[in-house]
């Protein structure tokens, strides 16, 4: 098919964080650097290329973008400072906002207001609902001389909360990935999929999403490690809290070898040691990904800091026996977490947890498609 | 110098200190020049209307004004008006427009300043002056762009002193197999240029200096030149290279790019000019430690002086040419190339001597291995590469190194493969580009062979070089077919950029000449004088300047010669005024002149 060239494309890419777009002179040193990159899916010059030249409809239909795990090695050796890694990233913020139906996903990106706004609403909300349903907080300390943590609502309408949270969010989460489907795998690139392998490959979505192991070809292993340990603290953190609540906050507390601690432990561990880590690196640029901060960037890592401080707070006031203390942190936490997962998962940065292993599964499905044809000598290629 | 009637000063840059000029400074300037009465800063000091200005006149006796600053224009109706009332001549309001002027600085606004009130129009005092030019000419660098400019510069009848860092003369060009795209062979052109040299009467040679000082100005330098010691009788010795078999220290050969090993007394090549044997006093036992001086007990003709010592030699030049060349871009610090750990990864002119008649191998490609020592030498015998890889622009057009293009890479690089296929027809060569830059005479004619001979050329920058099981593996992006290419050869050549020399910093202090953002020395003029410096008397020859290929330097170092020439010709230099001082000798001439 021919694409049409858009040269006001790259001027609105800037508004997603792009740096600069004329700098790379086509030398293919980022492309050859990349440990991830191959013959079926060659990534980051020709992206660049066709951000140029504002190839949209080849945009849209491009896995290339999320199959980059950043490790910041080609914008290290680039030749002209054309910041490739950069481009990708700015081209994975512009690929959700054009998955998410909603629209506001791209004001939040674009939009500093939107953003922050809508998280100060959201909390706003939550401290409101606290205030008008919750009013009267009677202090309850357990035999243990601990905080009755249940005590300033019932814990059935936290779970209540929490699932209606958990099931708002999936549900725009997946209505997006069937738009990147049908965008992808029937988009302007598309290749013909035999039914069976869409079950074939499945395994690698939940592979990928669990290990990461993509992330762990790029150099530098050490940042695949943070980033493994910031996904399993969170992930471990979100089930424990949306299925598991009731085992999870309950009024008695358990001596500290119990699993219901050792998880939250671990959980707390995972997030803490990733979030400084990647703070630190930012504050430091320690390397060419941390370079550039969006500011969705910082506002995910902060909005993430404070959930995981309240939530230590909580519990360690709770121990210490200070009722009030716990109460307030309490509503705190939820009125941070909540617009944190509202926000940022189905709107901004933290989408990438469905779009990555998505991506991964649907290049596989095209790859092996490709495979099957080249065996059978026949081309299903529609383009 | 005649009188200057009494003149008032108003000053109006609003503020301190903007766009660079004082108030201050300048106020204080302007009071001490005879003449003026008053001087005024700004607004503060003088409303300027009509009837105070009237009165500043009457009370100070005032005659004229002189109005500075970036728009004095702005003031001078109010000025010309009270002139007029107070019987004067109106028109006696002289403007000192700094932004008309175009000058940056207190110490030209003070030159401005100066010729406003002596009323010489400032243009004038910038005139230039001239000197006398001495006949004598110094080359600084004694490689084909200075050799070329000396020669030339020599057969028109003038004496030249050409000075040159090492033990011989011909520069880079000497180490060259072939040029392109002729493919002429090197040597047969440079050679007879070097004898050339040696034999001129007009020209003295000093090897193994270096330009130590300079003085006196434009037309007539004084040069102090540091002669490092020979530790050899250049006119006894015979040449015979009895002292060199004897000598027991090794060292890598610099004329061999550190490919082969030589003596600690040496000859750099056998056409080396002058043709006698030098000792390398960092590494001859006995300048070190006093041991050994077998050298000297086996001399047929007894011409080794250890005791001889560095000497200052003054010399006194009209011009002065600068040829200082380039240094090759150090692989080593692109790691991803392996360059240095990597034995079959070469440079472009380690290679250039491998493949070279006269090189560590006779011109033989062999592989690259240790010796027992841990020196990394070709093997003399053995297998030959089949397969080789050239990768272009290592350390140009790269904003890690050097932003620029080296120029000669190109070209050089394809020249390369013709060699390899000229010595191994069998052997597959690849080379990997980013642009081919193919611009001059027959260049592009010369692309075309070289592909027609069946060298793979692929667009892409390698990314990194990896050492496997003995081949090396280099990964690229094949950008005109879309594939990633891991393709694996024998062995790998960089083509290294060029680089200004370490202590070309130093010399443009010494020279008191500029140096442009890269380190290149700065041309009078980027389109219309580029053999000129940014200094009168100072003529630049060959890569110094900028990256050239040999067309292009022997090409420069005849602009350059020809500049000196002009000067010789001429007899004299213009010298542009400098400083404050000057502006302000030419005005009061011109004043005078003026009254006479």
């Amino acid at each position: 098919m021919n694409y049409r060239v858009d040269p006001t494309f790259k001027t609105d890419l800037k508004k997603f964080g792009l740096q600069s777009w004329n700098d790379c002179f086509h030398c293919g040193n980022c492309t050859a650097m990349c440990p991830l990159s191959e013959d079926s899916f060659m990534f980051p010059r020709q992206a660049i290329r066709t951000m140029q030249m504002g190839l949209k409809q080849k945009l849209v239909s491009s896995i290339d973008p999320w199959l980059c795990y950043y490790c910041g090695e080609c914008s290290d050796t680039c030749p002209r400072d054309a910041n490739p890694g950069e481009v990708m990233m700015s081209l994975r913020r512009y690929l959700t906002s054009l998955y998410d139906w909603t629209g506001l996903s791209r004001k939040f990106y674009t939009s500093k207001v939107w953003e922050i706004g809508a998280i100060l609403l959201l909390g706003g909300l939550i401290v409101l609902a606290f205030a008008i349903f919750w009013p009267s907080i009677s202090p309850e300390l357990t035999s243990e001389g601990g905080v009755r943590i249940n005590s300033i609502i019932p814990l059935k309408w936290v779970e209540y909360g929490d699932w209606t949270m958990a099931i708002i969010v999936a549900l725009l989460l997946m209505s997006n990935l069937f738009r990147m489907y049908l965008k992808i795998v029937h988009g302007a690139e598309a290749v013909k999929i035999p039914f069976f392998l869409y079950f074939k490959e499945a395994w690698r979505l939940i592979f990928h999403f669990s290990t990461q192991w993509s992330f762990s070809k790029c150099d530098g292993k050490k940042y695949w490690l943070w980033h493994w340990l910031l996904m399993s603290g969170y992930t471990i953190m979100f089930i424990i809290i949306v299925v598991f609540l009731p085992w999870f906050q309950t009024e008695e507390i358990y001596d500290p070898w119990h699993p219901q601690r050792l998880l939250g432990y671990y959980a707390t561990f995972g997030l803490l040691f990733g979030l400084i880590a990647v703070i630190i690196g930012r504050l430091r640029k320690i390397n060419a990904k941390f370079k550039f901060t969006h500011v969705s960037d910082w506002l995910f890592i902060i909005m993430l800091l404070l959930t995981v401080i309240t939530g230590i707070l909580v519990h360690v006031f709770r121990l210490a026996g200070m009722p009030l203390a716990t109460y307030y942190l309490y509503v705190a936490h939820l009125a941070i977490l909540v617009p944190m997962i509202m926000i940022e998962v189905p709107f901004s940065k933290w989408s990438h947890l469905a779009y990555r292993p998505f991506a991964i599964y649907f290049a596989n499905l095209k790859k092996e498609a490709q495979k099957l044809q080249e065996k059978s000598g026949t081309n299903f290629a529609t383009t | 110098m005649g009188e200057i009637k009494p003149t008032g000063v108003f000053l109006t840059i609003c503020k301190e200190s903007v766009n660079g000029f004082d108030n201050q400074i300048l106020a204080e300037y302007v009071r001490k020049i005879p003449g003026v009465s008053k001087v005024w800063i700004t607004e503060d000091e003088l409303d300027p209307r009509p009837e105070i200005i009237l009165k500043e006149i009457s009370q100070n006796n005032l005659k004229r004004f002189v109005l500075a600053g970036y728009e004095p224009g702005l003031y001078k109706t109010a000025f010309s008006k009270a002139m007029a009332e107070a019987g004067l001549d109106p028109e006696d309001v002289k403007l000192a427009s700094f932004s008309e002027s175009g000058i940056t600085d207190n110490e030209q606004a003070k030159a401005v300043l100066f010729c406003s009130v002596h009323d010489i129009p400032f243009v004038e005092a910038k005139r230039n002056g001239s000197a006398k030019v001495l006949p004598e000419t110094l080359v600084i660098g004694a490689g084909i762009a200075g050799i070329q400019a000396a020669l030339e510069i020599a057969d028109s009848g003038n004496k030249v002193y050409l000075v040159e860092r090492s033990g011989t003369i011909g520069g880079h060009m000497a180490m060259f197999d072939k040029t392109f795209p002729t493919l002429d062979c090197a040597a047969c052109i440079l050679t007879p240029k070097m004898v050339e040299v040696a034999q001129h009467t007009n020209i003295e040679l000093i090897t193994l200096g270096e330009v130590a000082a300079l003085g006196g100005s434009a037309g007539n330098y004084e040069v102090t030149i540091h002669q490092k010691a020979r530790y050899v009788d250049v006119i006894a010795c015979i040449g015979c290279g009895v002292c060199s078999e004897k000598c027991p220290q090794n060292v890598y050969s610099e004329f061999d790019a550190n490919t082969s090993m030589r003596k600690a007394i040496y000859i750099p090549f056998p056409q080396a000019v002058p043709n006698k044997y030098l000792i390398d006093p960092d590494h001859c036992r006995y300048l070190q430690e006093e041991k050994c001086g077998v050298c000297q007990k086996v001399c047929l003709t007894n011409c080794i002086d250890f005791k001889e010592q560095d000497k200052d030699v003054k010399i006194k030049v009209g011009n002065i040419i600068v040829a200082t060349g380039f240094k090759t871009f150090d692989a080593g610090r692109i790691s991803e190339f392996g360059y240095g750990r990597f034995p079959n990864v070469l440079t472009s002119l380690e290679f250039e001597r491998l493949v070279n008649a006269a090189g560590p191998t006779g011109g033989d490609i062999r592989f690259r291995t240790r010796d027992k020592k841990g020196n990394w030498v070709f093997q003399p015998a053995g297998d030959e590469p089949k397969s080789f890889a050239l990768i272009h622009c290592i350390g140009s057009r790269d904003r890690n190194y050097n932003d620029y293009c080296s120029r000669v890479c190109c070209m050089y690089s394809l020249k390369l493969a013709h060699l390899v296929k000229e010595k191994l027809p069998d052997a597959e060569v690849y080379e990997y580009f980013i642009d081919m830059r193919a611009f001059g005479k027959g260049y592009e004619e010369f692309y075309k062979r070289i592909q027609d001979e069946g060298v793979h050329i692929v667009r892409g920058r390698t990314a990194k070089i990896e050492q496997i099981n003995g081949h090396l593996s280099l990964r690229t992006e094949d950008i005109l077919n879309k594939r990633l290419l891991e393709q694996k050869v024998d062995m790998v050549i960089l083509a290294v950029g060029l680089e200004p020399r370490d202590d070309a910093g130093k010399l443009a202090g010494l020279l008191n000449i500029k140096q442009g953002s890269s380190g290149w020395f700065l041309e009078a003029n980027s389109s219309c004088d580029h053999s000129g410096s940014s200094k009168e008397g100072i003529a630049l020859a060959g890569v110094c300047q900028g990256p050239k290929d040999i067309p292009d330097s022997v090409a420069h170092g005849s602009a350059a010669a020809s500049k000196v020439l002009q000067n010789i010709m001429k007899g004299k230099v213009n010298i542009p005024h400098e400083g404050l001082h000057d502006i302000e000798l030419r005005a009061k001439e011109l004043s005078t002149l003026r009254e006479e």
